[in-house]
């Protein structure tokens, strides 16, 4: 089963096994920023008084982060790549109702 | 002139239902947070006081005992932080993530503030912290499998604060995250 993501290996590894690199074409990335709305704020706000995990927010940075894969993997892709590598994530709540989602990796050539 | 003032009274009485409609948007949405919160929030302290730390550990016996339950079908852990010195029969490989928003409960959050006066170790924030990272561990595992992957290696976990700093108000919770690099075996 080959998880490609629209025909991009993305991993997280420095190589990847089985396959030589042949190229680097730099650093790419994608990011999102993501506001929650004010009615789940308030559903969530009361969720969290009884403490637990809050399901909206999960699914909301769910989707967050594979809209950052995505744009990094069609940055990839304008690159003329063929997998990403070393793919990092770094998150940050820019104020208490956005948060920004990152993603990065090298791009490269493979063979 | 007469004739103008006419379209005038028309068009008012047209926008009417609208602009009372405004009207009504803006008040509820200051008066149901309000509303909300008065009402609801002694309530679900009240609640949060009697069962969070009973709910807290059901979640934590439930995170291991899916662990266990997997460990024990698969005899070990498909999880390494280990990159390079990969076995040599990797056919494919592919990134796997997954994410939990976990919080601690106002009870907890009163408990741990109450504790942070004394000093020492805030035993209540890092049960909480834990579980949630556990969760999250155990959701890669369970993302791996069903995606197909046989292990995952080079895992990062990343802990991110949800809440604003120094802010008043909004959730109080960490979000964390894991990743790692599928791998399958020919």
């Amino acid at each position: 089963m080959e998880q490609m993501v629209q025909g991009i290996l993305v991993v997280n590894t420095e190589t990847i096994p089985g396959m030589m690199i042949t190229e680097t074409l730099g650093v790419v990335s994608g990011s999102t920023v993501r506001a929650k709305n004010i009615g789940r704020d308030i559903t969530q706000g009361l969720r969290n008084i009884m403490g637990g995990e809050l399901v909206k927010y999960t699914e909301l940075l769910e989707e967050s982060r594979q809209e950052a894969i995505g744009r990094m993997v069609a940055d990839a892709m304008s690159r003329g790549a063929t997998a990403i590598v070393n793919v990092r994530f770094a998150t940050s709540a820019v104020t208490a109702g956005a948060a920004e989602l990152f993603a990065y990796g090298t791009a490269v050539k493979t063979e | 002139m007469a004739e103008g003032g006419t379209w005038l009274i028309v068009g008012l009485a047209l926008s009417l239902p609208f602009l009372l409609l405004a009207l009504f948007g803006i008040l509820w949405t200051i008066a149901y947070p309000v509303m909300l919160i008065s009402i609801a929030y002694p309530v679900m302290l009240i609640w949060a006081v009697l069962f969070s730390t009973k709910k807290l550990n059901q979640q934590i016996a439930d995170t291991t005992s899916r662990e266990a339950l997997l460990r024990d079908s698969l005899g070990r852990d498909p999880l390494t932080t280990i990159d390079g010195g990969y076995r040599s029969d990797i056919t494919s490989s592919g990134i796997v993530w997954a994410g939990v928003v976990f919080g601690p409960s106002h009870w907890h959050l009163l408990i741990g503030y109450i504790n942070n006066l004394i000093g020492g170790s805030i035993d209540t924030f890092q049960k909480v912290v834990s579980a949630g990272r556990a969760e999250a561990m155990q959701r890669l595992r369970e993302s791996a499998i069903a995606n197909g992957w046989d292990d995952v290696i080079n895992v990062r976990i990343d802990t991110a604060d949800m809440a604003p700093q120094g802010g008043q108000g909004g959730v109080k919770a960490v979000e964390v995250f894991a990743y790692g690099t599928g791998v399958k075996y020919g």
